[in-house]
């Protein structure tokens, strides 16, 4: 589950926000954190773990909120769906790059019995 | 908003691929993605292991809980789990998560009668799934009738004439991070490409008994001789393990920036083996598809509770 936290008295600003996420650790927040940064309407990204024992991790998004600024929580959900995108990406390559390798290997094979 | 997305497209080229052994190259991706793939391939990956252990009869030298362990670690073929549900989430059963649906019923009966010692292995677990059975570790090329080690199954318990084991045993699907017996992946490593460049005028001021000392000084292979040229030159990059003591045997003989060595930072070569649960490559696309379902999760929370009272949080926030 994802509990957000505000900066303390500003709740009209949606620009910066801090996200708790239960059962969650370096795994998936280190690899937020990066696709974040990667945003140009992110101007600080971060995560910490506040402790070992407990399963939770906050991120930290802050955004450059000009007048058109979207709230932090979009540019949290843009990026989950980035990297979701990369690791289809990810997936599709290595399906085809174990097909190819596979076929080469016939091939290979077939010369063999000559 | 539309949001410009400055996704990256990664390269993958598979260098080796065996049932249970993968080597392949990552290109133009960030370490935190490398990083997150290897941390979901060993710890949550879901495999199928078994989980509650119920003995009729054991009068063999190790006790109850001891082979109950020991059955615990053995790994059993998971093509299945993917699409099995974990028992606590199962609602066709009555609670006690041991229906058809999310669990894999095992029967095991051994009795020793031959003066000759009973090795009680893996082969002798029954199952009630053909598809979910422990691994088999043979040879598929043969061996002519021996009976290795690894043809005979892993080994649980070994009784004496009159010594018995009877017990039925619940498989159920679980991830690394419970229980290390539910981790399909034996090692899953990854490093940064070298890039290896030596300075050839630099280099042409060592004596051949020079160069033979500074390629000799580096733990691996990753330089030698050309016979017929007498050059230095690079011959396996990838057997570089940065240590620096090229470097430093260099510096030591009055040669600094003799060579130049630099790890590409969006290169990496993956090496995964499996215990055998799964494919290698099949672990590689769970683990991908894990790491979606994760994100998913993440993205379509709608309940984000609202607060400004910091708590445990106030304390990391405030700079604690």
């Amino acid at each position: 589950s994802l509990t957000l936290h505000m900066e303390h008295g500003i709740h009209t600003d949606q620009s910066a926000a801090t996200f708790s996420i239960e059962n969650e650790d370096h795994t998936l927040a280190n690899a937020i954190r990066f696709t974040l940064n990667q945003d140009p309407r992110v101007s600080f990204a971060g995560y910490s773990i506040p402790h070992p024992s407990d399963a939770r991790v906050n991120i930290r998004v802050q955004t450059t909120g000009l007048p058109e600024g979207d709230p932090a929580r979009d540019v949290l959900k843009d990026a989950c769906q980035n990297l979701m995108g990369m690791c289809q990406h990810v997936r599709d390559t290595f399906d085809k790059a174990v097909e190819d390798f596979k076929k080469t290997k016939a091939v290979d094979a077939m010369d063999i019995e000559y | 908003m539309e949001s410009i997305s400055y996704q990256r497209f990664p390269k993958i080229k598979i260098r080796e691929l065996k049932d249970d052994y993968c080597k392949f190259e990552l290109r133009e991706t960030d370490a935190s993605m490398a990083n997150a793939l290897r941390r979901v391939m060993i710890a949550e990956v879901p495999t199928i292991a078994i989980d509650l252990v119920e003995i009729e009869v054991n009068s063999s030298v190790l006790n109850d809980e001891f082979i109950a362990h020991r059955l615990g670690l053995i790994p059993l073929t998971s093509e299945r789990a993917m699409g099995m549900r974990f028992s606590r989430d199962c609602d066709a059963c009555d609670g006690d998560g041991q229906c058809e649906y999310c669990s894999v019923e095992f029967h095991l009966r051994a009795r020793a009668v031959t003066d000759q010692t009973l090795d009680v292995t893996s082969k002798d677990l029954i199952s009630s799934d053909p598809s979910v059975v422990p691994v088999d570790f043979a040879d598929t090329s043969g061996s002519g009738g021996f009976e290795t080690p690894e043809q005979r199954g892993i080994i649980i318990v070994k009784l004496r004439r009159g010594q018995e084991l009877r017990l039925r045993a619940i498989a159920r699907k679980g991830i690394g991070k419970d229980h290390a017996k539910w981790s399909p992946a034996a090692t899953v490593t990854f490093m940064y490409e070298p890039e290896i460049h030596i300075t050839e005028d630099l280099m042409e001021t060592l004596s051949l008994e020079e160069k033979r000392a500074w390629v000799e000084s580096s733990p691996t292979k990753v330089f030698d001789i050309d016979p017929n040229t007498q050059q230095v030159m690079v011959v396996d990059p990838e057997a570089y393990t940065y240590d620096e003591e090229v470097i430093k045997k260099a510096e030591a003989m009055g040669k600094p920036g003799l060579v130049e060595i630099h790890a590409k930072e969006d290169s990496f070569i993956f090496t995964v083996e499996s215990t055998g649960a799964i494919k290698a490559s099949q672990l590689v696309i769970n683990a991908i598809e894990v790491l979606k379902q994760k994100l998913d999760a993440v993205r379509l929370t709608e309940d984000t509770m609202e607060a400004d009272d910091f708590g445990e949080l106030g304390a990391h926030m405030r700079g604690g």
